[in-house]
């Protein structure tokens, strides 16, 4: 079982770094502006290929030491494993990076915005109801439990190492019993806030309706994650469950988002060079948007200089310090 | 994509004058025809990137001149507005003097007399057609 558990994992991790040149509008791969046609001229399919390629070796030497290790090696093979593919596909990166920085063209300078003066109203999509399914979840998990209550161990587990065994229980308290479901609850509630100020608190563009769906999803993913925790003390899934269902949900959602992002010619979000710094941080106090599309990379970075993006950090440096409290 | 307003930074004239006389072209010009609703101020001023007063103030002083109607949260509606009477010396005298300081801070700025001049033209055409 550790043996299969270990080899998704690796799989897993391998499939995002595979996915990673088209985590970018096409303007853009591996940090560097680009035309949009560059992906598919011979330089761009060699490079994003030599990438995967190298993503695609790395891979398959981890593969090989999972299946071939002795059992009594396979805590080291756990460890090195995982870091060396983030190693090479890190270095992989770097190396396409420098290779295609000569046809790199210059980034869209902010010099006119424009607006279409259209009075409709800025309708949030269908699928952001759907948002709402995950407290359906945990509210169903919370009243199982309440009539399941005589049913669950004195104490039982709640944390699963990556070699699949349990590595911290709870007993079998109001605390312990509810907790993931409350700290479940929170996390959901900081991702649909997150997704209506990625829809509202963000510039009209066919990017900003990937980012809404991909937030949704990943919700409904921890809202099923977290309600599947709290009822396993009487409902039992086997461990390989509860670990590679949310890492094969997880992996849909990229490859979904990943082929939303590559069908549009659109062009990224100019903001103004001077309100960057280190091209990672966005503070324009002048500009009312909460959420802007980053430079380079994949999706939005808040705007640090509306007064709302620290209230989003806040909000979840305030989830992360109830960890201690609810699970 | 329908009617548009753009606005630049860089050019040196404030975003509320920007903002505000380029709705005005698009009103007189009947762009934007009586019924229009415009976009919300917030959403305007996001597209835009400037501050939401500045749009707030550019509606505002829209609406005093008759073009908009604006009613708290119903964004701003564009009005069927009469041509006031005025004052035939009175005005002609302020749009000359107006247009000569343009034109002369445009040439001041380097653009050619003969360029100027064709885009002159054109507007002309443009009112008289």
């Amino acid at each position: 079982m550790i043996r299969f558990i270990q080899s998704f994992m690796c799989l897993f991790l391998g499939a995002l770094f595979y996915l990673i040149p088209n985590m970018t509008r096409r303007g853009i791969l591996f940090t560097v502006n680009v035309p949009p046609d560059f992906r598919e001229s011979p330089e761009g399919r060699q490079s994003v290929s030599s990438f995967r390629k190298l993503v695609g070796s790395v891979v398959l030497i981890d593969l090989l030491a999972i299946a071939f290790s002795p059992m009594d090696a396979m805590a080291p093979v756990m460890l090195i494993g995982p870091l060396l593919i983030v190693g090479t596909a890190a270095w992989g990166f770097v190396w396409q990076r420098r290779k295609i920085e000569p046809f790199a063209v210059a980034r869209t300078v902010w010099r006119v915005r424009q607006a279409e003066l259209s009075g409709e109203p800025d309708r949030i999509p269908w699928f952001a109801w759907v948002g709402t399914i995950p407290f359906a979840f945990l509210a169903a998990a919370a009243a199982f439990l309440y009539a399941s209550w005589d049913r669950i161990p004195a104490e039982f587990p709640v944390h699963w190492g990556a070699n699949g065994q349990p590595n911290r229980w709870q007993s079998r308290s109001v605390h312990g019993v509810y907790g993931p479901l409350f700290f479940a609850a929170e996390l959901c509630l900081f991702f649909v806030a997150l997704a209506l100020a990625g829809w509202y608190g963000a510039r009209r563009s066919y990017m900003r309706r990937v980012i809404l769906g991909t937030m949704v999803a990943v919700e409904c993913m921890l809202g099923l994650l977290f309600a599947g925790i709290a009822i396993n003390p009487v409902a039992r899934f086997p461990i390989w469950v509860i670990i590679l269902v949310p890492l094969a949900a997880m992996l849909i959602i990229v490859i979904v988002a990943v082929n939303r992002i590559q069908e549009t010619d659109e062009a990224a979000e100019p903001t103004p060079e001077e309100f960057w710094h280190a091209q990672l941080f966005y503070y324009n106090p002048g500009d009312p948007a909460l959420l802007v599309e980053k430079r380079t990379g994949t999706g939005y970075t808040l705007n640090f200089g509306n007064v709302w993006s620290w209230m989003l950090m806040a909000a979840l440096v305030a989830i992360i310090g109830t960890v201690p409290i609810l699970l | 994509m329908g009617v548009t307003i753009r606005y630049d930074p860089q050019s040196g004239v404030p975003a509320i004058r920007q903002i505000t006389d380029n709705l005005r072209i698009l009103l007189v010009e009947e762009r934007l025809k009586a019924g229009a609703q415009l976009p919300s101020m917030r959403r305007l001023a996001m597209e835009l990137g400037v501050h939401f007063g500045t749009v707030a103030e550019a509606y505002r002083e829209l609406a005093a001149e008759g073009w908009l109607d604006l009613q708290h949260g119903r964004g701003a509606t564009v009005l069927a507005r009469s041509t006031p009477s005025i004052r035939r010396k009175a005005w002609l005298d302020e749009f000359r003097d107006r247009l000569r300081g343009l034109i002369a801070q445009t040439r001041a700025d380097g653009a050619p007399g003969d360029e100027v001049a064709e885009e002159l033209v054109t507007a002309a055409k443009e009112i008289t057609r």
